[in-house]
């Protein structure tokens, strides 16, 4: 308790991207300015896509973008962004309307995150606040409760 | 008890996921089944039964491991399906 998975300045809501790349690279750009990951592990997301494929869209409309931690990850580390216009990866699950960012060097911190994640990822009203709110904090409160 | 194998890419995130799910279903539906973790670079040395992964990944397992019985899953979070598919194999191995 008291650890947050997400911090509020992470958090974008209807972010403009004319595809999945620029989408990917929004999304992590508060994870680059508050140096918890390196811009080099966010080409290393992007780069993943284009030589392995789009695997890491994991549910409908739900794409988790991560990188090995030798790639450029400094600190364990979530962002979430949803978009105002959904980006396609070439994946079954497309559109994706929603993008979480992970980075992790800590096993105990990242295993929390995920934990929640998955917990939140299983729930409609999550997405539902996602859609309707402006509030980061409320955002935030999921993640972090 | 059957050993299963939860694999994908990096082994950090969706995998992740994915082992906390079936672990949940695992354990409310009280199936033999445990479940093991590892990037794709585990695969080669898994001796269990069957291997989950995303679907995608899965497609590739499944032309390098053509006799290993591989499930791709689309929705990590469908816990419905995952259920399905975990019975799927169990029927294979109940005969009755």
């Amino acid at each position: 308790m008291g650890y947050k998975t997400i911090e509020a300045d992470a958090i974008q809501f209807q972010i403009e991207a004319d595809d999945w790349e620029e989408a990917i690279r929004k999304t992590a750009m508060p994870l680059v300015k508050q140096q918890k990951v390196l811009p080099e592990y966010v080409e290393e997301m992007i780069r993943v896509v284009k030589t392995e494929g789009p695997y890491f869209v994991i549910m409908k409309h739900v794409a988790m973008p991560h990188a090995k931690a030798e790639c450029g990850a400094l600190e364990t580390a979530v962002s979430l962004a949803t978009l105002r216009n959904p980006v396609y990866f070439g994946h079954k699950n497309d559109p994706v309307k929603y993008i979480i960012c992970l980075s992790s060097v800590n096993g105990e911190e990242h295993l929390q995150n995920i934990s929640r994640i998955a917990d939140l990822l299983g729930k409609e009203d999550f997405f539902q606040v996602l859609d309707t709110t402006s509030n980061k904090d409320v955002v935030c409160k999921f993640f972090n409760q | 008890m059957y050993k299963f194998l939860v694999a994908c890419r990096a082994g950090v995130g969706s995998s992740l996921i994915l082992k906390i799910k079936m672990i949940q279903v695992i354990e409310e539906n009280q199936l033999p089944i445990t479940i093991e973790h590892t990037n794709l670079d585990g695969v080669a040395g898994f001796d269990g039964d069957v291997i989950f992964t995303l679907s995608d990944v899965a497609e590739e397992l499944k032309a390098e491991y053509p006799n290993r019985y591989i499930v791709g899953v689309q929705n990590i979070v469908d816990k419905v399906q995952l259920l399905k598919d975990m019975q799927d194999f169990l029927n294979t191995r109940q005969v009755d």
